[in-house]
């Protein structure tokens, strides 16, 4: 079943064209992986799924992206609740000055969750789904920053987790992290698909490969083929993937 | 020296190198001088002046004898000072932190844009200007306005007035350090903009807000001209803060008016009771740094 659907959709920066005509589906529990060389569009395809685009002055979109059949751009659906169904984790870890707790609450929080024992429940389950619970359970109060940097970004997915997501968005989730970190964080997302559709973008084709159901590759703002990730990868049918995943440019 | 960063620097450089390296060394240093040299020269000249008069008498009794001043101390000055940096923070602090937030949301808007030219106009307003004004709107006790009279008041919220710009140029820029990666990560979890501002944004900026409000409560110490038609001047303490028991005294008045004062004591007592404004400026500084260290933590300015 498709939990989110994409068809026609264009995107501008102003007057320029950064997304023609794109279609294709999000189906729940699959890993997505969105490859394709630098400023191709798929990061600005990722962020037009939960709307964070918004903030860029100039943006607009045409044609349709739904999420459970409603229009998430045309229907009355807002951005903040939208943002609340398809969780983001970012390129570099982001967390909060805060403790590793209240980071973890902060989307509860927000939402008006007082009672501790909620929170404190949520906030462990998150933890535990994103892998850090062992690594932090003793020292929940202390800040976020003295975590390594793949931790850090484990609790950023834990964050994105605890406000239970429906679908969740990974903007180049392992790039600025170290082999070790980014195995660690390929196992989670092997983890996590058995509950939430997953878009990951990613630089490294090894990685899409190692973690993705499904393949897209994007070129200069058009999705040039998606399939199966093991067909793209061994058999791909347009002569730019191959050229592409073969290493011949970008 | 030995293994110093400078010295290792050095090591191994051609004689060229290593003379252009000292000599900006050494202007760096020069200038650093310079930058500092004033404050050096007011504190060389106020202590040197002043510190005869400076003891617990001088900041805990009220002037007297005659000329009035000789005898006693300044505690009208200093209460009064307080009192209008209080009244002045009151009303500034709100304000300006109202419309820096505001300006921040709405940057790149045509509104926003005028009213940063207005914030800028208005910063550029010279305080005998504000004086007038501020007699105008808040003492006079004819015509419009609020007829407070010669008051705490009246002089604080002129005060406020000049405040205002400043806190809200400083609280924008503060809130534009703050790294984009935290307001989307906010964003990103489903925060409104009024969560994102209040949990992210302004945590991370309240550092630079507090430099903001503290370089405001600094300019507003110092001044006189603005004073001069809204409260001018208190000997004793008030009683009240408008009508005509609402004056206060002021640190910079009592020093302007004790200068002009043909006896040497009261000179004296002028650069003493410099050396308690500079006290004064001092603990606001350390106040301010300690209620916002958390903040200046996460601007990275402190380890």
């Amino acid at each position: 079943m498709a939990r989110m659907s994409v068809s026609g959709f264009y995107a501008y920066y102003s007057e320029n064209p950064a997304l023609r005509n794109i279609s294709l589906e999000i189906p729940d529990r699959q890993v997505l992986a969105l490859i394709g060389p630098s400023g191709c569009g798929k990061t600005t395809f990722l962020r037009s799924l939960n709307r964070m685009n918004d903030f860029v002055k100039g943006f607009s979109v045409k044609g349709q992206v739904t999420l459970d059949d409603v229009d998430i751009y045309s229907s009355g659906l807002h951005p903040v609740v939208l943002r609340r169904r398809v969780g983001m984790v970012f390129q570099k870890p982001n967390p909060f000055h805060k403790s590793i707790f209240e980071n973890v609450a902060y989307g509860l929080r927000i939402q008006g969750v007082r009672s501790r024992l909620i929170l404190s429940d949520r906030v462990e389950q998150s933890l535990r789904s994103a892998a850090l619970w062992d690594e932090v359970k003793d020292r929940l109060n202390s800040s976020a920053f003295s975590l390594s940097g793949g931790q850090q970004q484990r609790l950023c997915i834990a964050r994105a987790l605890a406000v239970e997501p429906e679908v969740l968005l990974l903007d180049e989730p392992a790039s600025a992290l170290d082999p070790i970190s980014t195995a660690r964080i390929e196992e989670l997302i092997q983890d996590l698909k058995t509950q939430y559709a997953i878009v990951i973008v990613t630089h490294n084709m090894q990685q899409a490969a190692r973690v993705s159901d499904r393949t897209a590759f994007f070129l200069t703002g058009e999705m040039v083929e998606i399939g199966e990730t093991s067909r793209i990868f061994t058999n791909p049918s347009d002569e730019r993937t191959e050229d592409y995943i073969t290493g011949r440019f970008g | 020296m030995q293994g110093s960063p400078m010295n290792g620097i050095s090591e191994g450089l051609s004689p060229f190198r290593r003379f252009r390296n000292l000599l900006l060394g050494g202007l760096t240093g020069l200038f650093f001088f310079f930058a500092v040299s004033p404050l050096l020269l007011i504190v060389y000249v106020a202590w040197n002046q002043g510190r005869s008069a400076l003891n617990w008498e001088f900041i805990s009794t009220l002037p007297s004898g005659f000329p009035l001043g000789t005898e006693g101390g300044i505690l009208n000055g200093i209460v009064g000072s307080l009192v209008l940096v209080v009244i002045a923070s009151s009303l500034s602090v709100p304000v300006g932190i109202w419309a820096g937030l505001y300006l921040w949301q709405d940057g790149k808007s045509r509104q926003a844009g005028l009213v940063r030219l207005l914030s800028d106009l208005l910063l550029g307003v010279p305080s005998v200007v504000w004086g007038i004004v501020g007699f105008y709107v808040f003492s006079t006790s004819t015509g419009m306005g609020f007829h407070w009279g010669f008051s705490a008041m009246a002089g604080g919220l002129t005060l406020g007035f000049i405040m205002v710009p400043i806190v809200t140029r400083v609280t924008e820029q503060a809130l534009r350090d703050v790294p984009m990666s935290f307001i989307e990560g906010s964003y990103a979890l489903g925060a409104t903009r009024w969560q994102t501002m209040r949990s992210v944004a302004l945590p991370g900026a309240m550092a630079g807000i507090g430099t903001g409000i503290l370089l405001g409560i600094l300019n507003v110490l110092g001044q006189t001209a603005p004073l001069v038609f809204t409260n001018y001047y208190n000997t004793g303490l008030p009683s009240s803060l408008v009508g005509s028991q609402g004056a206060v005294g002021d640190l910079a008045m009592q020093i302007f008016i004790y200068v002009h004062e043909p006896s040497q004591l009261l000179h004296v007592k002028a650069m003493a009771a410099s050396l308690v404004l500079l006290g004064i400026v001092l603990a606001l500084d350390i106040g301010i740094r300690l209620m916002t260290w958390g903040s200046r933590k996460i601007a990275g300015r402190v380890g």
